[in-house]
C-alpha cells in the first residue's frame, strides 16, 4: 500500500510542487494521475519511488516511510518507467538489459536467467538485438520488460504512450493490463485519456500541486468541475455522452451514461429502435382515426 | 503550392526506399495533417519539403519536390528555409540559446529582418505562443512544453509561408495541445501559410486539418478531407492508425444502416449525429 500524509515537496527547498497532498493507493489499484503540465503528476511519481524525499509529511511504502527505506530497497518494491525509454536502457544486448536489474543487486544466476527467457519469449524479443537500435515502440516494451521482469509490487509508469503509435501503444497498455490482473499496483501519468479510460479504474486529479478531485474513473472524468479546474477533457464517447445527456429528454436514458463505443452505439441503436416503433405506433393511430372513404 | 511528384527516397545507409512513388499537391494555406504508424515514413516527407533531404541525409532523390515552384534538390538550404519554417521533434537539438529571449532573435538576426521590425516580431510571437511571461527565462529551466512553445514561437516569427512541425504536441498536455493546434490553424487562416504537421494525435489533426495524410510503408495511402479519409476506419486500423473514439462511434452507425450522414470529425459532429439517429 502507498500511503501520502500531507505531503509537500520542492526541487529549490522554496517553491512547492506538491502542498499538503495525502491519499492511499491500496494493493492492486490501477490509478492514472492527469491533470496539465505542471500540476505535481511527475513529483508524485518521483516521490513513490523515492527519488525525491518529501518536504514535509510523509510518504509511506507498507507502512515504512521512503526516507527510512536505502533507493535499492524502494527499487525492489517499487518499477519505475521513465517517459523517454532511452534514460533507462543501458546495456549492449536485449538479454543483457533484461538481466541488469538482476545483476546490479548481486541477484544473478539461473533462477534470473530463467525469469530473462521468460520474458524474452512473452514479448518476442530478438534476446541479442542492440536496444538502441530497435524502435521507440520496442525500446519502450524493453524497458517496461526490465521492469516487469523483478515482479515489483508496484509498477509506477511515467507517460507511457507518449510518441507511441497506436500498434505500440496497445501492445504497452496490454503487457501493464496483464500486470496490474496479476496482482501488482499500478500507478500512471498519462495525458492520454482515451488509455486512461480503457485501463485506469481510479483517477487523481490534480492542479497546481493539489489533488482536486479523486474517484473512480469515470465519475472524475464526468465532472464539469473536476474537467474545469485541472483543465482535462473526458475521453471522447463520454463527452459525447455528457453532451447528449445534457438534452433533457436524453437525461436519465443509456446514452447519457455510456462511457465505451459498445455502450454508446447500443445505447443510441435501442434509442432509435424505440423512436421508430412509437413513430409506427402513431402511424398505425392516426391510420385508425382516419375518415374513411368512400359513400 | 507543394508538389511532389513521382517522389521516392532511399537513406545512402538503408537497404530500401522509405519513402516510394509520392504524388502529392498541397495548395497554399492548406493545413495538412501527417500521420501513420512508427517508421511509415512520415518525417522522411516532410525533411523533403525543407529540404532536410536531400542536402543533410544524402541518399537516392528519385521523382520531384517543389515548394512554391522552387525544386528542393536545386535549390539551397538557405533559401528553402526562407520560405519553409521547421519544428523538430527533439526540441532540446533545436535550441541554441541559453534565453528565450536570444532564442527567437536567433532566427530574426540570421535572417537579417530589419531592426526596427525585431521587437515587434518577437513580442508577436511570444504573446501569440502564450509564452510573454517567459521572455527573460532560461530555456534550461523549463517544461518540455514551454519549450515547444519557445520553438514555435522562434519560427513562427521568421513569418515562414510553409510551417513543418514533427509531433509539436509530444509533451503537451491535452489542453495545451488543443490550443497549440488552435493557435496554428488561427495563425494559418490569418497569414495564409502552408502547414504540415507530423502527429500521433489523430484527433487533434480530425479537428483541425484540411488534409489528411496517411502513410504506410513510405507510401500515402488516403489523402484527403479528414472526413473522407476517416469513413475508412476499418483500413486504417490495418494500417495502425487509430480513428478517434468520435469518429468511430459514428462509422459504426453508418455500418449498421442506422446513419447515412458522413463521418464525424469531432465530439460535436459524433453528438449530432447520434442526435439524428436517435430523433
Amino acid at each position: 500500500m502507498i500511503e501520502f500524509r500531507n505531503v509537500s515537496a520542492s526541487y529549490d527547498g522554496e517553491l512547492p510542487v506538491l502542498r499538503d497532498v495525502s491519499l492511499t493507493i491500496p494493493d492492486g489499484d490501477f490509478v492514472a494521475f492527469a491533470g496539465t503540465n505542471g500540476a505535481g503528476k511527475s513529483t508524485t511519481m518521483r516521490l513513490i519511488n523515492g527519488l525525491l524525499k518529501p518536504t514535509s509529511g510523509e510518504v509511506l511504502l507498507d507502512g515504512v516511510p521512503t526516507t527510512a527505506l536505502r533507493t535499492s530497497e524502494v527499487a525492489r518494491k517499487v518499477g519505475f518507467l521513465f517517459q523517454n525509454p532511452d534514460r533507462q536502457i543501458c546495456q549492449p544486448t536485449v538479454r543483457e538489459e533484461l538481466l541488469f536489474g538482476f545483476t546490479a543487486v548481486g541477484e544473478g544466476g539461473p533462477d534470473a536467467e530463467a525469469c530473462v527467457d521468460a520474458m524474452i519469449e512473452a514479448f518476442g524479443f530478438d534476446a541479442d538485438a542492440e536496444p538502441f537500435l530497435l524502435n521507440r515502440g520496442t525500446r519502450q516494451l524493453l524497458a517496461l520488460a526490465s521492469i516487469i521482469v523483478r515482479e515489483p509490487d508496484v509498477v509506477v509508469l511515467d507517460e507511457p504512450t507518449t510518441g507511441l503509435d497506436y500498434r505500440e501503444c496497445a501492445k504497452v497498455m496490454e503487457a501493464v493490463g496483464r500486470l496490474n490482473a496479476a496482482g501488482a499496483t499500478v500507478v500512471m501519468v498519462c495525458h492520454d485519456m482515451e488509455v486512461v479510460g480503457d485501463y485506469a479504474r481510479r483517477v487523481i486529479a490534480m492542479t497546481a500541486g493539489t489533488v482536486v478531485d479523486d474517484g473512480p474513473t469515470f465519475k472524475v472524468l464526468r465532472r464539469p468541475e473536476t474537467l474545469r479546474r485541472a483543465h482535462l477533457l473526458p475521453p471522447q464517447v463520454t463527452e459525447v455522452s455528457m453532451l447528449l445527456g445534457a438534452d433533457p429528454a436524453l437525461a436519465g436514458t443509456a446514452v447519457a451514461r455510456a462511457d465505451t463505443l459498445d455502450e454508446m452505439a447500443a445505447a443510441v441503436a435501442a434509442l432509435a429502435s424505440e423512436a421508430a416503433r412509437a413513430a409506427a405506433r402513431e402511424r398505425a393511430a392516426l391510420g385508425a382515426c382516419a375518415p374513411m372513404g368512400g359513400e | 503550392m507543394i508538389e511532389f511528384r513521382d517522389f521516392s527516397f532511399r537513406y545512402r545507409e538503408g537497404d530500401a526506399p522509405v519513402v516510394r512513388d509520392v504524388t502529392l499537391t498541397i495548395p497554399d494555406g492548406c493545413f495538412v495533417g501527417i500521420t501513420g504508424a512508427a517508421g511509415s515514413g512520415k518525417s522522411t516527407l516532410t525533411y523533403a519539403v525543407n529540404g532536410i533531404i536531400p542536402h543533410c541525409y544524402p541518399g537516392d532523390f528519385y521523382g520531384a519536390v517543389t515548394v512554391e515552384g522552387m525544386d528542393t534538390v536545386e535549390t539551397s538550404l538557405t533559401d528553402l528555409s526562407r520560405a519553409v519554417g521547421s519544428v523538430c521533434q527533439d526540441i532540446d537539438s533545436q535550441m541554441v540559446s541559453s534565453i528565450v529571449e536570444d532564442e527567437v532573435l536567433y532566427g530574426l538576426e540570421n535572417f537579417g529582418v530589419p531592426r526596427d521590425e525585431v521587437e515587434a516580431r518577437l513580442a508577436d510571437a511570444l504573446e501569440l505562443m502564450g509564452i510573454a511571461d517567459l521572455r527573460h527565462r532560461a530555456i534550461d529551466s523549463l517544461s518540455g512544453g514551454q519549450k515547444q512553445k519557445v520553438a514555435v514561437a522562434s519560427i513562427i516569427a521568421l513569418r515562414p509561408r510553409v510551417l513543418v512541425l514533427d509531433e509539436p504536441t509530444a509533451e503537451l498536455d491535452p489542453a495545451s495541445s488543443a490550443a497549440v493546434f488552435d493557435l496554428l490553424a488561427t495563425y494559418a487562416r490569418e497569414h495564409g501559410t502552408t502547414v504540415i504537421v507530423v502527429e500521433q494525435k489523430i484527433a487533434l489533426l480530425a479537428e483541425h486539418a484540411d488534409m489528411l495524410v496517411i502513410v504506410d510503408g513510405g507510401r500515402v495511402r488516403f489523402a484527403g478531407a479528414p472526413g473522407e479519409v476517416l469513413e475508412h476506419s476499418a483500413e486504417l486500423l490495418e494500417l495502425g492508425v487509430n480513428c478517434p473514439r468520435s469518429t468511430s462511434l459514428v462509422n459504426r452507425l453508418r455500418a449498421s444502416g442506422l446513419y447515412a450522414g458522413p463521418a464525424a470529425r469531432d465530439v460535436a459532429e459524433a453528438a449530432a449525429a447520434c442526435r439524428e439517429v436517435i430523433a
